[in-house]
């Protein structure tokens, strides 16, 4: 079965795009021209992914997410302009699943919905993989080693942690606040400088240059992401 | 010396075509004529389209007019200046001869005088009016009609030293002395040397008690000489008529001596008065030559006021709406608004007003109009516990005059904000201009490029070869991106501009801030080296990592445009002295001397038209830096390219060192 991808978006032009994208890659394509309309069809066709733009006319953005998420645990992507990093985060706090931020192209649109979809079809399966590959960086979550070309990657446990989290989390922004969160726990979420000391621990033992990382990726102003190729 | 009330000489049009500019002189008196000749003198002025002036010389005799004629000398004076016309008052003794000079010396071609005088003299002196006219001169004068006849008859009272009688008495006491000295030492009747004592006594009467007294003992000495020392001896006979032209020629001469005494003395009151005045004024110039500022300005002045006066002084001023608004000195009590009732009334009717005066005297401050040329910029307060002191024409003649200055300082001021306001819109103008054409071809560019292809991509699709189609679809993609990042900086920039950043500032890494940049450039980056440095214990650095992110992206970018490519790029950080620094450098050709500044002024490009760009980026990276406490500059790289480096305060220390933040949760 295709997979069934709703766009909320009010501008005509960027919704014609991205159904010329999206249904030659063989997704089937619902769209709506504002957050009440969007609702509507989220609820009636019961969607695989939700491409959610931000600005609509009638709803703010978070509003539409936290209606959506009374009910529904579907995958949201947010379309985002550049600057608008606190509204990223308020965003993927109120349950939004990642962002991206435009104008963007379509080889990044798809690879966040492969994510996104891949997430929820782990959700329903429930026997996540154990030994993942990232390029030159393998991890055995089962033994809890890492590899790097094939050789093995001394890690402490807390920065251990902080990439298993990452690989849990892997192609998909995690916010300082989710990170923090899950390592260190709910009393820690607002010590965003130390988390960037250990991201570039981290990036020390697992890049090979850690000034420009191939894969733990700063989202400025929001998180991080592992990238998955 | 004169005193010039205005200080700007009014000079419309003085006609490069005439052969001699025309000047209008106006002489007036304390007469009720005044009022007249100035008006008759400005409307010849305004025919002649020439500068005019009021003078008038001041004599001895100013001292003894009555009120109303010295009221109405003030109002003459102050109306010459309020028609435009220079107002300059001179003491002199001599009326004529200062006039002469005066229109002499300002080159004067219409002189306006009132009819002589009508003086109760019996000693009929010609008047300087008849003085003048048998003088001559390169003018045309005018001898001008009193509107009424009848008010000539304003009386002057030549200066009688008053009915003191203890100085009458005091001089007949000294006359008495010197009889009794001079028959103690020339019993014998050396006739000369009693004379000079007489006329010594007479010098000091006059000079210690005045004219009256000097001419009595004048008088009383000719008769004591007579009756004591001028043989027959006590008695008024006179042996031979030689006695009787001494006596004769005594009497004229210690007359004369009382006379000029007493000229003297008066000429040197009234310099004296004169030069305080003047001193005072002089002072209050000064003062306010050194104030740029109005509100600084003011306080001093009207210090000076205030103590010149004894008095507390207040200034007020209109406001935008054009309400009059205590500015500067001392605060009034205005319970119930009369106060400011009166102020406002002063304000609109350029009339003096409240205590002392003849409108709303029920007030307790004296209001005075401050005229700037031919408006009024405020109202000048006063209070005092005898108005009459600060209302007495004298008082109130220099009061303006300090006045004067005040509402010329303060429309001086005024002119300088419109002044400033109209710079600050041309300087807007002027970017906004800039922006605009620099905007324009910058997005039009990329623009063209789009519409292009995807034109040709619509229209000759079928016959465009896979990799045309390809390259075309490739040309939007990457002219969009640029348009993109354009824009980006273009609102970034009147984000900045505006104000409106604020920085969020955090711990961070600057080598994770680095990478970022490079993260996003990474598609003009392909064919370029790009080291980076930093130690491995560079401490974290509070900043707005976005856009410090964007210091690096614009540094990043102009190193990119401006050197070859292929050429390698490098980015070294370091610790230095509490600041941590950054550099940039290439390999391009580097900067042009003189260049190092300019790069990071709006709008400025090294090379226009080679590169894409408004001109921005560098002056965005100061904004940011500088945003921060940093500073950042540009210099020529030993060996060749252009080397930029920025400075960040290393500030505080992290709240807590890393080894003690928690390992929290199980491994």
């Amino acid at each position: 079965m295709k997979p069934r991808i709703l766009l909320i978006e009010d501008d005509a032009n960027i919704r014609k795009f991205l159904r010329a994208s999206l249904m030659t890659q063989g997704y089937e394509f619902l769209e709506a021209g504002n957050g009440r309309e969007g609702l509507a069809l989220a609820a009636a066709q019961v969607p695989d992914i939700v491409l959610l733009d931000l600005g609509l006319p009638d709803m703010e953005g978070t509003a539409v997410i936290q209606h959506l998420r009374q009910w529904s645990g579907v995958p949201i992507i947010v379309l985002s302009a550049r600057g608008q990093e606190r509204q990223k985060v308020a965003n993927l706090d109120a349950g939004a699943d990642d962002y991206l931020t435009k104008p963007f192209g379509v080889g990044e649109l798809l690879a966040r919905i492969r994510v996104a979809l891949r997430r929820g079809a782990v959700a329903e399966t429930e026997r996540p993989e154990t030994l993942l590959n990232f390029g030159k960086l393998t991890v055995d979550l089962e033994k809890r080693e890492v590899w790097r070309d094939q050789k093995p990657v001394h890690l402490t446990p807390i920065e251990y942690k902080l990439f298993t989290v990452l690989v849990r989390h892997r192609g998909k922004v995690v916010t300082h606040r989710q990170l923090l969160k899950e390592v260190w726990g709910p009393s820690h979420t607002d010590q965003n400088a130390y988390l960037r000391i250990f991201i570039l621990n981290l990036r020390r033992k697992l890049e090979d240059d850690p000034a420009r990382p191939m894969h733990i990726i700063t989202e400025p102003g929001v998180g991080y992401r592992l990238r998955e190729e | 010396m004169p005193e010039e009330l205005r200080s700007e000489p009014v000079n419309p049009h003085p006609g490069e075509e005439q052969p001699t500019p025309k000047r209008v002189l106006v002489c007036i008196g304390p007469s009720s004529a005044g009022m007249h000749l100035v008006r008759q003198a400005a409307a010849l002025a305004a025919d002649l389209q020439a500068p005019w002036f009021a003078l008038y010389v001041e004599t001895p005799a100013h001292a003894s007019l009555t009120a109303p004629d010295r009221e109405r000398l003030t109002h003459a004076l102050r109306l010459a200046m309020q028609l435009g016309g220079q107002a300059v008052k001179v003491p002199s003794t001599r009326v004529s001869q200062e006039i002469l000079d005066f229109a002499r010396s300002h080159g004067v071609t219409h002189l306006l005088v009132g009819p002589p005088r009508r003086r109760h003299r019996l000693m009929s002196r010609r008047s300087p009016v008849d003085r003048l006219i048998r003088a001559g001169g390169d003018w045309c004068l005018s001898l001008i009609p009193a509107p009424g006849e009848e008010s000539f008859a304003s009386t002057v009272q030549l200066p009688t030293g008053g009915p003191s009688y203890g100085n009458y008495a005091r001089g007949v006491i000294a006359v008495g002395l010197c009889s009794g000295l001079a028959a103690l030492f020339f019993p014998s009747g050396a006739q000369v040397n009693v004379v000079m004592l007489y006329l010594l006594t007479v010098v000091a009467v006059a000079s210690l008690w005045g004219r009256g007294p000097a001419i009595l003992a004048s008088c009383l000495s000719v008769t004591a000489f007579a009756f004591f020392f001028v043989p027959h001896y006590y008695s008024f006979r006179l042996e031979s008529m030689q006695y009787g032209i001494t006596l004769g020629v005594m009497l004229l001469v210690s007359t004369l001596i009382s006379n000029l005494t007493y000229h003297i003395r008066m000429q040197q009151r009234l310099e004296r008065r004169q030069e305080r005045q003047t001193a005072a004024l002089y002072e209050m110039i000064r003062s306010l030559a050194v104030k740029l500022r109005l509100e600084d300005l003011l306080p001093v002045a009207l210090a000076h006021i205030s103590k010149i006066f004894g008095s507390q002084v207040a200034i007020l001023i209109p406001n935008a709406a054009g309400k009059l608004e205590f500015q500067a000195g001392e605060a009034f009590p205005d319970v119930t608004g009369t106060e400011s009732e009166v102020a406002e009334w002063v304000y609109r009717h350029g009339h003096p007003a409240g205590a002392g005066t003849e409108i709303a005297s029920g007030v307790k401050g004296i209001y005075l109009p401050l005229w700037a040329s031919d408006r009024i910029v405020g109202v000048l307060r006063l209070e005092t516990g005898e108005p009459t002191l600060i209302l007495n024409p004298e008082a109130r003649l220099f009061l303006e005059a300090l006045g004067n200055q005040l509402a010329l300082a303060i429309a001086h001021d005024r002119l300088s904000t419109q002044a400033e306001q109209v710079q600050v819109e041309i300087e807007v103008e002027r970017l906004r201009n800039a922006l605009l054409s620099s905007v324009s071809h910058d997005l039009r560019t990329p623009l063209t490029v789009i519409a292009g292809s995807a034109s040709s991509l619509l229209e000759a699709e079928a016959s465009l070869d896979q990799e045309t189609k390809r390259e075309l679809t490739q040309n939007i993609y990457e002219e969009a991106r640029r348009l993109d990042a354009l824009v980006y900086n273009l609102l970034e920039m009147s984000r900045i501009q505006a104000g409106e950043v604020k920085l969020n500032q955090e711990w961070h890494v600057l080598e994770e801030v680095a990478g970022c940049a490079l993260e996003r450039l990474n598609p003009l980056l392909t064919d370029r080296q790009v080291t980076v440095n930093f130690p491995l214990d560079l401490p974290l650095v509070q900043m707005d990592a976005l856009l410090m992110e964007r210091v690096f992206i614009n540094l990043l970018e102009n190193a990119i445009k401006y050197s070859p490519s292929g050429t390698p790029i490098d980015i070294r950080g370091r610790v230095s002295e509490g600041f941590v620094q950054v550099e940039i450098t290439d390999r391009g050709k580097g900067l042009a001397p003189g260049e190092e500044e300019r790069v990071f002024e709006k709008f400025y490009q090294a090379a226009p038209g080679a590169g894409r760009g408004v001109g921005l980026g560098l002056s965005i990276c100061r904004r940011i830096v500088e945003a921060h406490g940093g500073r950042i500059w540009a210099s020529r790289r030993p060996g060749g390219g252009a080397e930029f480096r920025f400075i960040l305060p290393l500030g505080d220390k992290l709240p807590l060192p890393v080894e003690s933040f928690p390992e929290a949760g199980e491994s």
